[in-house]
């Protein structure tokens, strides 16, 4: 049970010593062991910021899904947000200015809009966020497709992709850098702030939350507009990697980011989860689809035995 | 019918006879050697404080766990039951505190649940299904619409569905968990009748409580465990509320045997009528209340009387913020309540103690100290981060001060007992002390020696200072604790009594029922 205090250094001694994340801790270590083994390729250097770079994307956004799912809620338009996100920095830096600033912040804005717009209709119009975020994730994606009738939009700022995708510092290069930062602002936010403490609040049980004086609705809006965020800044550094913003790219990638904070230790019925956890979860995914993509398993079947593993880690994971 | 307080025909062998029965949970006697005989037709009730041992001994009856010495016998024979399902087939029934039904379902679904009568391709025969739940309520004398749905009844007549699905199949022995907890004295007549007819019928059974009275009206016999071991067996006729409150606390509690749980010996110091007052309500109306007016004063226990349903906890609720003032006007200090939320009522000073604890009153997954700092959150941060030591500061001394017991501060609130989670929902409210405290039935679950140790809390607020709200349905609680009783019906308070003018819990109990509309519960 000591998962349910996830203090900053109480949570790193659970990942090492809680009874789930100790389960996960295994699990990586075997899958680690298992790939290794079978291919010669897969332990190195290279590999491994290799691993880092493809796990970016689902590690931001699920940071923010953590706080989501803590709070009992769900966001499945992730994807289609950094989507949507992606199109409208790169056509900010095409038509307002060619300036990473403009771009960055019409990413980052859009991102948070698509974010406020699933809190709102959850807290105020009280839909169930499934339902509202199933809406978003549809409404995200066609206006992604229809602004440039489903063609990229290219991308030719420097800045933007040293900041967000080429640049490096001491080696370790930008994406990775990225994730860091925003795994240790996830974890002062989730662990050190008040707003944390009423995040896990509202998710555990929202009608003593309620009676306590928590603004629930402010504190799961807010939640959303985090996730919104992440995915905005995780549509700069997609498209910074790739000069060029497309509008069909990461379809299905909220499961993949789903899959990660479950897999890390949050519960689905809200109040349970730590941030640490949720980013071991994107990084046992993400070696999983590197390790399969090494033994040379086609994709096919590679989204069958990810779909089987997740399904088995979370039902023997499961409290 | 059988009458309250007669003995039920005496038979050879006792129903059921449990002998010196021992039960050991790891290092910790829970029970050491309890004895216990129930006879054919007669209500029993069996009173301890929390850990005395009433539960294990009811999960060994109901096949939960397996005693470890002593014998168990039913109609003479030896039992042991290794699992629920053997201990439903030699006729024990337990009815827990939660209820278990499907409310979107009526009551006859319920009663069948799992074995409706249905055609050769599996659809239900729904005429049948209504016609086997009738005859099964006819034969055992309930009175229940069979077509109700469950989640439109009043709570008594759930607790009889309950009653009523436990029966269902050959009953011995009724186990009954603390079935009234929430219920009106309305509702609990009702209630017990139905248990009459139940016992009337040759039926053993067995009634756990925390409320006295309840053992005075319902039981024939009464037996006391005290620390996993008898501490008496009474006729109840011939006993009275002081023994049974002595033998429940033992001979430690000097103090409470003194005092007496129900008597209300100790009178409050009542500075009421001197003081100015904290809070007025003057004609507040919304959907749920009608021109209530009120004036709370500072250091005043304040008492709101009246049946589940007649707007007491409304008023509670619209006064923290959790409902509008809609017409008339309220104040706190002479300043208006502000108050569209509650985040709005604790800023002015007003703190809630609600009425179900597991639901609104704790997030129960997580620790003593988060729950006990969360409606403060603020004064334990700077810009937004939380300073963790004053935190584990307060909740500290909140836990010293309460008596709460507990390992410590990081223990989930969900392992205490119904009485230390009480006195942590207290404790929320503790420090800096409320300018006015309201309290929805604070002691509903909480055992006696708890319970004293909560009015000493609720006193100490009020000698401090606060103007305590107190809503209860327990009627020898309002006369022991309050300087004022309010009495409200249908939304309205209709009439207020001071500690001078009280009369006795008959007479209070009275008063409320005087102003009832009578067709109010024919379900």
């Amino acid at each position: 049970m000591a998962v349910n205090q996830p203090g900053g250094r109480l949570a790193l001694l659970n990942l090492l010593q809680g009874e789930r994340p100790y389960m996960l801790y295994i699990a990586f270590a075997i899958m680690l062991i298992v790939f290794s083994l079978a291919s010669p390729w897969f332990l190195s250097v290279d590999n491994f910021l290799n691993i880092g770079r493809q796990t970016t994307l689902v590690s931001i956004i699920a940071v923010g899904m953590t706080f989501v799912i803590i709070s009992r809620q769900i966001d499945l338009s992730v994807a289609s947000t950094l989507a949507l996100s992606g199109m409208s920095a790169s056509l900010a830096m095409a038509f307002v200015a060619n300036n990473w600033v403009v771009g960055a912040a019409a990413g980052l804005g859009t991102g948070a809009l698509i974010g406020l717009i699933n809190g709102v209709l959850t807290t105020r119009l009280e839909i169930p966020s499934f339902l509202v975020t199933l809406g978003t994730l549809s409404g995200a994606r066609g206006l992604a497709l229809m602004v440039t009738n489903t063609k990229p939009v290219i991308i030719t700022n420097e800045y933007y992709f040293n900041i967000f995708g080429e640049g490096s510092v001491l080696g370790i290069p930008a994406p990775i850098l990225w994730t860091l930062g925003v795994t240790v602002a996830g974890i002062l936010l989730l662990h050190y702030s008040v707003y944390g403490r009423r995040v896990y609040a509202a998710g555990g049980n929202p009608t003593a939350a309620l009676y306590s004086g928590v603004d629930i609705k402010r504190v799961t809006t807010l939640a959303f507009v985090l996730t919104g965020t992440l995915a905005g800044l995780a549509s700069l550094i997609l498209s910074a990697r790739s000069h060029a913003a497309r509008p069909d790219v990461v379809q299905g990638m909220e499961l993949d980011v789903i899959a990660s904070v479950i897999l890390g230790g949050c519960s689905l019925f809200g109040g349970r989860g730590f941030v640490l956890g949720t980013l071991l979860g994107s990084l046992i995914i993400g070696t999983l689809n590197n390790g399969l993509v090494l033994l040379g398993v086609s994709s096919s079947l590679q989204l069958v035995i990810k779909g089987a593993i997740i399904v088995a880690a979370v039902a023997f994971t499961r409290r | 019918m059988v009458e309250q307080g007669s003995i039920a025909p005496m038979s050879g062998t006792p129903l059921l006879r449990v002998e010196g029965v021992r039960k050991r949970f790891g290092g910790v006697n829970a029970l050491r050697g309890v004895s216990l005989e129930i006879r054919s037709g007669e209500v029993h009730a069996l009173l301890g404080e929390n850990g005395a041992g009433k539960s294990t001994l009811i999960k060994i009856l109901s096949g939960v766990h397996v005693h470890d010495g002593g014998s168990i016998d039913i109609d003479g024979r030896p039992v042991s039951f290794a699992s629920p399902a053997q201990s439903r087939d030699a006729g024990v029934a337990v009815v827990y505190q939660d209820l278990s039904l499907v409310e979107s379902l009526s009551v006859a679904d319920n009663l069948l649940l799992g074995r409706e009568p249905k055609t050769r391709l599996g659809f239900l025969r729904k005429r049948q299904l209504v016609a086997q739940a009738e005859a099964f309520l006819k034969s055992q004398n309930i009175p229940l619409d069979a077509r109700a749905m469950v989640g439109s009844l009043p709570f008594a007549y759930r607790q009889m569905t309950e009653i009523a699905k436990a029966l269902m199949g050959d009953v011995r022995l009724l186990i009954l968990d603390e079935p009234t907890s929430a219920l009106t004295d309305d509702e609990e007549k009702i209630l017990f009748e139905a248990i009459r007819a139940v016992a009337a019928r040759g039926v053993g059974v067995i009634y756990v409580t925390h409320r006295l009275n309840e053992v005075f009206r319902i039981s024939n016999r009464v037996t006391v465990f005290r620390d996993g071991q008898n501490a008496g067996t009474f006729v109840t006729a011939q006993t009275n509320m002081r023994q049974l409150v002595g033998a429940i606390v033992g001979p430690d509690h000097a103090v409470l045997k003194a005092d007496g749980a129900a008597s209300g010996q100790s009178v409050p110091s009542s500075p009421g009528p001197l003081a100015n007052p904290v809070l007025e309500l003057t004609d507040v109306g919304n959907d749920r209340l009608d021109r209530v007016n009120l004036e709370l004063r500072g250091g005043e226990i304040h008492g709101l009387a009246g049946l589940i349903g007649s707007g007491r906890t409304e008023i509670l609720q619209t006064i923290f913020g959790l409902r509008p003032v809609q017409s008339g006007g309220a104040s706190l200090d002479g300043v208006p309540l502000r108050g569209s939320n509650p985040a709005a009522a604790i800023r002015q000073g007003i703190a809630l103690v609600p009425e179900d604890r597991h639901v609104q009153g704790l997030v129960l997954e997580h620790s003593i100290e988060r729950n006990l700092v969360l409606p403060r959150l603020r004064e334990f941060s700077r810009f937004g981060w939380l300073r963790r030591g004053a935190s584990s500061e307060r909740a500290d001394t909140a836990m010293r001060r309460l008596a709460v017991k507990a390992p410590s501060a990081a223990t989930t609130v969900k392992n205490l007992s119904g009485g230390n989670q009480q006195k942590v929902v207290f404790g929320k409210w503790n420090e800096p002390r409320p300018r006015v405290l309201l309290l929805d039935e604070p002691t509903v679950g909480v055992d006696v020696g708890a319970r004293e140790e909560i009015y000493g809390v609720i006193r100490g607020a009020a000698a401090a200072g606060s103007g305590v709200l107190l809503v209860s349905s327990d009627l020898s609680e309002l006369l022991q604790l309050c300087d004022r009783i309010s009495i409200v019906v249908d939304g309205r308070i209709i009439k207020t009594v001071s500690r001078q003018a009280f009369g006795s819990a008959e007479d209070l109990h009275h008063l409320i029922q005087i102003s009832q509309p009578s067709e109010e519960h024919a379900a």
